[in-house]
C-alpha cells in the first residue's frame, strides 16, 4: 500500500522528552489514530508533520515530502485543526470559511463540493460569529476551515474534546466519508472514536507502546483503555432516603427571548449520584449555575439543601462543592496549599484541615507531591485533585461540571472510584459528562434537550423505556429531536 | 480567619510571580533614581546666538557679558540675522540677540537704539523665560548703574522650602503618587480580572466566601505592597538626593493610605466592567493617564481655566498630590491638609462602595 | 494578491468589532489634545498673592493695584507679619507674599517676595514676573525714564500657548502606541489562540501573515495622525506652517518604525500580557518621558540624553515641531530623518531575521 506519512525515530525534547524515537507509518486514504494520555506527546508529533516544529533526531515524510526540506509542498497539501478551536471567534461562520479558503489560494465555491455536507449543517448560522456557536457547531466549521482547500493530508489534534457523543458521531460520520480521497490522522481520547479508526498508535511518555488495529491496541492495553466497568452499588441505593437535597419546579432561565433552560422541573435524593446530560448548549452549564449561587433563575423555583436559589443562595455555598469546566484550582500554588486555601475558606480548624490533608493525599497516591506546584501535574492528576477538593469540607451536594474531559479510560475508573466513595459517606453527587459509559455509572440521569428535560430516570429505565442497548444510543435519540439549532 | 487565609494565599501568589517582585522592587528603584533627573520642567541651557552688526566696543561688551552669563549657553556670534535664525531652525540655538548699525554711535548721540531680541517661542516657557532674562541682562548693561542698584537692593526674592530651587523636591512626591497609583490601583484589577479569565474567580464564587471578604484578602496585600513601595522610595529619596520629609511621615503615609483605597477601589470597579485583561488595561491606561495630567502632578492646577480647574475637586490625584507637597516638602500639619484628607476619604468611600456593589457572585 | 486582501480585510475586522479598544485609541488622541490645548497650560496665571504691609500708603498701594491688575497675580489677603503669610503659603492658601518693609515708603525700603519654592520652575516665573511689574512701578514712582532699548520678537508662538509645544509629543506618543502596541498584541494573540499555527501551516509565506497584520495598523495610524492634525488646526487654531507633504513623509516613516518596533516586540513575546508589558514599559513610559514631549531634553544630566538619543520618538517629535510649528524646509529635518530611516531599517532587518516561519 502507498504510504502517506512516514515517521522514522523521530525524537524531540523540551525540558522533558516529548518523543523518543517514535516510527510508524500511515496509508493512503486510511483514518489513522492516536492515543495515550495528556502528555504522551500526540501534539508534538502534529506539529512536526505539519512542519512547525523540527524534530531533535529523525526523520518524517507526508505526501511524499520531507517535513524539513518540503516545507512549502507540505504546508500547500495538508490541513490542520489543533487541539482548541482555531477559529476567530469574532468573524462570522462564513467570513472564517472565506478566510481560509483564499489562504489557500482557492474559493468557498471551489472546494464546496467537499464540504457540502458538512457545511449545509451549519451554512444557515453563517452571519453569526463563531465564537457564539455552540461546541458541536465549533467543530464542524474547524473542519470544513481545514477541508476548502481539498487537502490530501488532515491532521486533527483531539478535535472532539468538550462535544456531546451526537455531535462526536456526525463528526466521524463525516470523517468516513472523506476517508477515500484523505488521508486523516487524528487524535482521540474518546474509545468509541478510537473503534472508528482503521489502525492506531499508542503513545505513552513520548514513546510508541504499539500500533495496529484498534481491537488489537485496546486489547493489548486494556488495563489503560478497557478497565473492568465499576461495580455499581445497586444494595446502597436501598438505604438512600427520599429526602429530596435539590427541588427544582419550573425553573426558567432566559436570556431576552432565548430560553436557556427552559421550564425544568426534577429532584435529586440525598446521597445519589445523579448524571446531567446533555448536548452542546442544551442549558446544562446554565442550569448548574442556578443551582450553586452563580446566577439568578428569571422564573421558576428551585431549593438546593433547603435553601432557594433566588434568595437564599449564600447559604447554598455553605453545603456545596463545585468543580467547573474550566480548570478551578490556583494554578500557581501548590497541592497542600491549595487544599489549605480551601479548607480555610469553608471554616475549617487547622488541625481538622492537617489530618484530613494528609489522608487526602495519601488516598490519592500525592504524598510526596504535596508540595508541587499544580501547573506541573498531569491533567488527570488536576482533575482528581480539584474532585477532592472540593468534597474536602464534606459537603452535602458536589456539582461537577464534565470533571474528566480529555483523559484516558483508566485515569476516569480511577475518577470515578473516587465519586462512589464520596457518595457512600452520604455526599450527593450532581455531574454533567459526554462520556455515555460515565452515564452508566450513575444512579439516575435525565437528559436535557432545547432547555428542557426530556428524560428522566435510571439508566436500566431509560435503556428499556426507549428500547435501546446503551445509554450512548438513548441520548442520540433524544439529543437527535432538537430544534434548537434551527433557532 | 477566612479572610487572613485568603491574603495568604494572595501572598503565596505573589511571592510565586517573578515579574511581580521585578515590578515591585526593581520599578521603584528605577523610577525614583532616573525619573527626578528626566521630570524637569526647569529651564537650563538656553543657547543663544548674537549678531553684532555694530561691531564697537560698546556692543562688544554687551555681548561679552551674554556670554559670561550662567544662564545662557553661548554659541558664538553670526555675522547675518539670517545665518541666527538658521541656527534656531535647526534647534541648535534659542535665542538671537542682534545688535544694529551704529549701535554706538547713536547711544552716545543720546538716542535709544533697539537691540532685537527673537526667541524660539515653540517651548512658551522656555521662550518667556529666555525672554526675560535676556532683557534683564541687556537693560542692566545699558541703564545707568545707580538706576539699577537701587533696584536691585529694594526688591528681593526668598523661596520657601526649596532654597535651591530644586526641582527634584517636586517630582518626588509625584512620584510616588505614580508608584502608588500603579501598584494599588492597576496590579490589583489586572489580577482579578486575570482570575475571570483563568475561571478560578467561579470556584472562589461558589463558596461561603462573601464579596467583602474576596475583595479585602485581593486588595490588603496591595495595600502592604504600596506601603513598602512608597517605604523603598523614601529611603531612596534620602539615599540618593538627599531629600527628606520636612513634616510628620505618619501623614504621609496617611495620605498614601487614602490614596490607596481610592485607586484600589477604581481598579476593581474597572475589574468588574472588563472581561478581558487587554480591556481592563487600556480602560485603566486612559483614566489613570486623565486623572493624572488634570491633577497638577506635572502642570500648576492654578495655570488651568476655570473649568479645568473645577475638575480638580473631583479629582483623587489631585487632593493627594497638594496633600503629599504640603507635608512633604512644606512641612504641613494636620490642619494644612485637613481638606486633602476628607476629599480622599470621600473618594476612598465612593470607589470602595462602588467597587463592593458592582462585584457580583450571583448574577 | 488575493491572499494579502483577504488578510487584511479579516485583521480590519478584528479591528472594527473590538469597540471599546476603539474607543479609547481613538479617544485618547481627542482627549488628550483638548486637554494639552485648553485645560493644562505652565503658564503664569491666577497666583494667590497676600501682601503683608505695615501701613497702607500711596506708593504701596500702587504697586500692589499693579500687582493685582496683572494677568498673573490675585491679590487676596492683606496681612500684617510675615509669619501669617508663611502660614498661608504652607497651608496651601497663597502661592507668594509681598512683604513691604516699614519704611518702604519712607525711605525708600525694600520689598521681599516670599514665594512657596515647592515648584521651583513656577516659583522662578513668578518671582520674574512680578520683580519686572514691581521694577516698573518702582522707575515711574522714582520719576526714572526707563531706557526701552529692547524689542522682543517671540517667533513661531507669539503667544506663547503651550499646546504648540505639545501637539507634536501627542502625535509621537500615540502613534507610537497604535504601531507598536496594538500589531505586536495582534500578533501574539493569535499565538495565543491557537490561531497562528492553522496560518501557518497554509502555503501563505509567512511573511505575507506578518505584514499583512502591519496593513490596517498603518491605516489607522494615518487616520489618527490626520485627526491630529486636522484638531490641531481648526480647534486648537495651532497652524501648519511647514508643508503637508512634508509632514505626512516624515509621519510615514515613523509610522514604519513603530510598525517594526511591533514586529519584533511580537517575535519576541509569547502572551499578549507580555507584549502589552514589553510595550508599555519599554516604549510608552520612555516615550513619553525621555523624547522630549513633556521634559525638555537640555535640562537632563548628559547620560539620559545620551539614551534620548536612543528614543526614536525624540527624532520625530523634534522635526514635526520644525515642520508643523516653525515651517522650515527639508534641509533642516534631514538629520532626523536621516536617523529615524536608518532606525527604520534597523528595526525591520532585526524583526524579518527574528521572525520564525514555525514555531519556538
Amino acid at each position: 500500500m502507498e504510504k502517506s506519512i512516514s515517521v522514522s525515530h523521530l525524537s524531540k525534547r523540551y525540558e522533558v522528552q516529548a518523543l523518543q524515537d517514535v516510527s510508524f507509518d500511515v496509508n493512503r486514504g486510511e483514518i489513522f489514530g492516536l492515543i495515550g494520555p495528556d502528555g504522551a506527546g500526540k501534539t508534538t508529533l502534529f506539529r512536526i508533520l505539519t512542519t512547525l516544529l523540527l524534530a531533535d533526531e529523525g526523520s518524517a515524510t507526508v505526501d511524499g515530502f520531507d517535513v524539513v526540506t518540503g516545507m512549502k509542498a507540505i504546508r500547500r497539501r495538508v490541513g490542520y485543526m489543533p487541539g482548541r478551536f482555531s477559529l476567530y471567534q469574532d468573524l462570522t461562520v462564513e467570513e472564517n470559511l472565506q478566510f481560509f479558503a483564499t489562504l489557500f489560494s482557492t474559493t468557498v465555491a471551489e472546494g464546496y463540493a467537499l464540504i457540502a455536507p458538512i457545511y449545509s449543517q451549519i451554512e444557515r448560522f453563517k452571519t453569526r460569529k463563531a465564537g457564539a456557536l455552540s461546541g458541536g457547531m465549533k467543530q464542524k466549521l474547524a473542519l470544513c476551515c481545514a477541508l476548502v482547500h481539498r487537502p490530501s493530508v488532515l491532521f486533527l489534534d483531539e478535535p472532539t474534546t468538550g462535544v456531546d457523543p451526537v455531535s462526536r458521531k456526525e463528526f466521524w460520520d463525516m470523517l468516513e466519508t472523506l476517508r477515500q480521497s484523505i488521508t486523516i490522522l487524528a487524535a482521540t481520547p474518546y474509545m468509541e472514536e478510537v473503534k472508528r479508526c482503521n489502525r492506531v498508535a499508542f503513545l505513552h511518555e513520548g514513546r510508541l507502546k504499539g500500533v495496529g488495529s484498534p481491537d488489537e491496541i485496546l486489547e493489548k492495553f486494556k488495563d489503560v483503555f478497557n478497565p473492568p466497568a465499576l461495580q455499581h452499588h445497586e444494595e446502597s441505593t436501598s438505604e438512600k432516603t427520599e429526602e429530596n437535597v435539590i427541588q427544582v419546579q419550573h425553573l426558567v432561565k432566559a436570556f431576552g427571548d432565548f430560553h436557556a433552560v427552559d421550564d425544568i422541573s426534577f429532584s435529586v435524593h440525598r446521597g445519589e449520584i445523579f448524571g446531567f446530560l446533555g448536548a452542546n448548549g442544551a442549558g446544562k452549564t446554565t442550569a448548574m449555575h442556578i443551582l450553586t449561587g452563580l446566577s439568578q433563575p428569571t422564573g421558576g423555583h428551585a431549593t438546593v439543601a433547603g435553601f432557594s436559589v433566588s434568595t437564599e443562595y449564600e447559604q447554598i455555598k455553605r453545603h456545596i462543592g463545585y468543580m467547573s469546566q474550566k480548570f478551578s484550582l490556583y494554578e500557581d500554588l501548590t497541592v497542600a496549599e491549595n487544599i489549605r486555601l480551601f479548607g480555610h475558606i469553608y471554616g475549617m480548624a487547622s488541625a481538622e484541615i492537617e489530618s484530613k490533608l494528609n489522608r487526602m493525599l495519601q488516598r490519592l497516591q500525592f504524598t510526596d507531591h504535596a508540595n508541587d506546584i499544580v501547573s506541573s501535574l498531569p491533567l488527570g492528576w488536576k482533575q482528581k485533585l480539584a474532585f477532592s477538593v472540593s468534597i474536602f469540607y464534606e459537603p452535602d451536594i458536589v456539582f461537577l461540571d464534565e470533571p474528566t474531559g480529555g483523559v484516558d479510560p483508566a485515569t476516569r475508573r480511577q475518577f470515578w472510584e473516587l465519586i462512589y466513595e464520596a457518595a457512600q459517606r452520604g455526599i450527593t453527587i450532581f455531574v454533567t459528562t459526554h462520556y455515555m459509559d460515565e452515564a452508566e455509572y450513575c444512579d439516575r440521569i435525565s437528559i436535557m434537550v432545547d432547555g428542557k428535560i426530556s428524560a428522566i430516570g435510571t439508566p436500566n429505565e431509560l435503556k428499556t423505556r426507549f428500547n435501546q442497548p446503551d445509554m450512548n444510543s438513548v441520548f442520540t435519540l433524544l439529543a437527535r429531536q432538537s430544534t434548537r439549532q434551527s433557532d | 480567619m477566612r479572610l487572613h487565609y485568603l491574603i495568604y494565599k494572595e501572598l503565596l501568589q505573589m511571592k510565586r510571580n517573578p515579574f511581580l517582585k521585578v515590578l515591585v522592587l526593581i520599578y521603584p528603584v528605577f523610577i525614583m533614581c532616573v525619573m527626578p533627573w528626566v521630570m524637569n520642567m526647569e529651564v537650563k541651557n538656553i543657547a543663544v546666538v548674537v549678531v553684532d552688526n555694530d561691531r564697537s566696543t560698546l556692543s562688544q561688551q554687551l555681548v561679552h557679558r551674554i556670554e559670561a552669563s550662567h544662564y545662557f549657553v553661548f554659541k558664538g556670534e553670526k555675522a547675518s540675522y539670517s545665518d541666527a535664525l538658521n541656527d534656531i531652525e535647526q534647534s541648535e540655538a534659542d535665542v538671537i540677540v542682534e545688535l544694529p548699525d551704529h549701535f554706538e554711535r547713536d547711544r552716545m548721540q543720546g538716542k535709544q537704539p533697539q537691540i532685537l531680541v527673537a526667541v524660539n517661542a515653540v517651548n512658551g516657557t522656555k521662550g518667556a523665560m529666555g525672554a526675560a532674562y535676556m532683557n534683564r541682562i541687556v537693560t542692566e548693561h545699558l541703564s545707568a548703574d545707580a538706576l539699577f542698584s537701587t533696584l536691585t537692593d529694594r526688591v528681593s526674592t526668598l523661596y520657601l522650602y526649596n532654597k535651591h530651587l530644586d526641582s527634584k523636591l517636586f517630582m518626588v512626591p509625584a512620584l510616588m503618587g505614580i508608584l502608588l497609583m500603579m501598584v494599588c490601583g492597576a496590579l490589583p484589577a489586572l489580577n482579578i480580572v486575570a482570575e475571570k479569565e483563568t475561571g478560578t474567580i467561579e470556584a472562589i464564587n461558589v463558596t461561603p466566601v462573601g464579596k467583602f471578604s474576596f475583595i479585602m484578602a485581593k486588595l490588603i496585600p496591595y495595600w502592604f505592597l504600596g506601603l513598602i513601595v512608597m517605604t523603598i522610595c523614601f529611603v531612596l529619596a534620602w539615599l540618593v538626593y538627599g531629600i527628606t520629609c520636612v513634616g510628620s511621615l505618619g501623614w504621609v503615609y496617611l495620605l498614601a493610605l487614602l490614596l490607596a483605597f481610592c485607586f484600589s477601589g477604581f481598579g476593581l470597579v474597572i475589574s468588574n466592567y472588563n472581561q478581558t485583561m487587554q480591556q481592563a488595561m487600556f480602560v485603566l491606561w486612559f483614566f489613570l493617564v486623565v486623572l493624572m495630567l488634570m491633577s497638577g502632578l506635572f502642570t500648576p492646577v492654578r495655570s488651568m481655566p476655570w473649568w479645568a480647574y473645577l475638575t480638580t475637586f473631583v479629582n483623587p490625584v489631585s487632593y493627594f498630590i497638594e496633600g503629599i507637597r504640603t507635608v512633604f516638602v512644606r512641612g504641613g500639619d494636620f490642619q494644612s491638609i485637613l481638606p486633602q484628607l476628607l476629599g480622599l476619604s470621600v473618594f476612598a468611600l465612593f470607589f470602595d462602595t462602588w467597587a463592593i456593589l458592582s462585584y457580583r457572585k450571583n448574577e | 494578491m488575493k491572499e494579502f486582501w483577504s488578510f487584511i480585510i479579516k485583521e480590519t475586522k478584528h479591528i472594527t468589532r473590538d469597540v471599546r479598544t476603539m474607543l479609547i485609541l481613538f479617544g485618547m488622541p481627542v482627549v488628550q489634545m483638548l486637554l494639552f490645548g485648553f485645560a493644562i497650560s505652565t503658564d503664569v496665571r491666577n497666583v494667590r498673592t497676600v501682601v503683608v504691609a505695615s501701613q497702607l500708603d500711596h506708593q504701596t498701594q500702587r504697586i500692589v493695584e499693579a500687582i493685582d491688575q496683572s494677568e498673573y497675580f490675585n491679590v487676596t489677603v492683606w496681612v500684617h507679619t510675615p509669619a501669617e503669610a508663611e502660614r498661608l503659603i504652607r497651608n496651601q492658601k497663597a502661592d507668594m507674599a509681598v512683604v513691604f518693609s516699614p519704611d518702604f515708603a519712607t525711605k525708600h525700603g525694600g520689598v521681599q517676595l516670599i514665594i512657596d519654592g515647592a515648584d521651583p520652575n513656577m516659583a522662578q516665573q513668578y518671582s520674574n514676573y512680578a520683580s519686572q511689574i514691581m521694577g516698573t512701578q518702582l522707575m515711574n514712582i522714582m520719576r526714572i525714564e526707563v531706557p526701552n532699548s529692547v524689542s522682543l520678537k517671540m517667533l513661531y508662538n507669539p503667544q506663547m500657548r503651550s499646546s504648540y509645544n505639545f501637539v507634536p509629543g501627542i502625535m509621537g506618543m500615540l502613534l507610537m502606541l497604535i504601531c507598536a502596541m496594538m500589531t505586536s498584541i495582534s500578533i501574539v494573540r493569535e499565538k495565543e489562540r491557537g490561531t497562528m499555527e492553522v496560518l501557518l501551516v497554509s502555503p501563505v509565506r509567512p511573511l505575507l501573515i506578518i505584514l499583512s497584520k502591519a496593513v490596517p495598523y498603518l491605516v489607522l495610524a494615518f487616520a489618527v495622525l490626520l485627526s491630529i492634525l486636522l484638531m490641531s488646526r481648526y480647534v486648537l487654531n495651532v497652524p501648519i506652517a511647514g508643508s503637508v507633504w512634508l509632514i505626512l513623509l516624515v509621519s510615514a516613516i515613523y509610522i514604519l518604525l513603530g510598525l517594526s518596533l511591533g514586529l519584533l516586540i511580537s517575535t519576541v513575546a509569547k502572551t499578549q500580557m507580555v507584549a502589552l508589558l514589553a510595550s508599555a514599559i519599554m516604549l510608552l513610559m520612555p516615550t513619553s518621558l525621555l523624547s522630549g514631549m513633556m521634559f525638555p531634553i537640555e535640562s537632563m544630566p548628559s547620560v539620559l540624553q545620551w539614551v534620548s538619543a536612543l528614543m526614536p520618538p525624540r527624532y520625530f517629535i523634534s522635526a514635526m515641531r520644525k515642520l508643523l510649528i516653525m515651517g522650515v524646509g527639508f534641509r533642516h529635518i534631514a538629520q532626523e530623518v536621516i536617523i529615524l530611516s536608518a532606525m527604520t531599517v534597523v528595526f525591520l532587518t532585526a524583526a524579518l531575521l527574528k521572525f520564525n516561519k514555525r514555531l519556538e
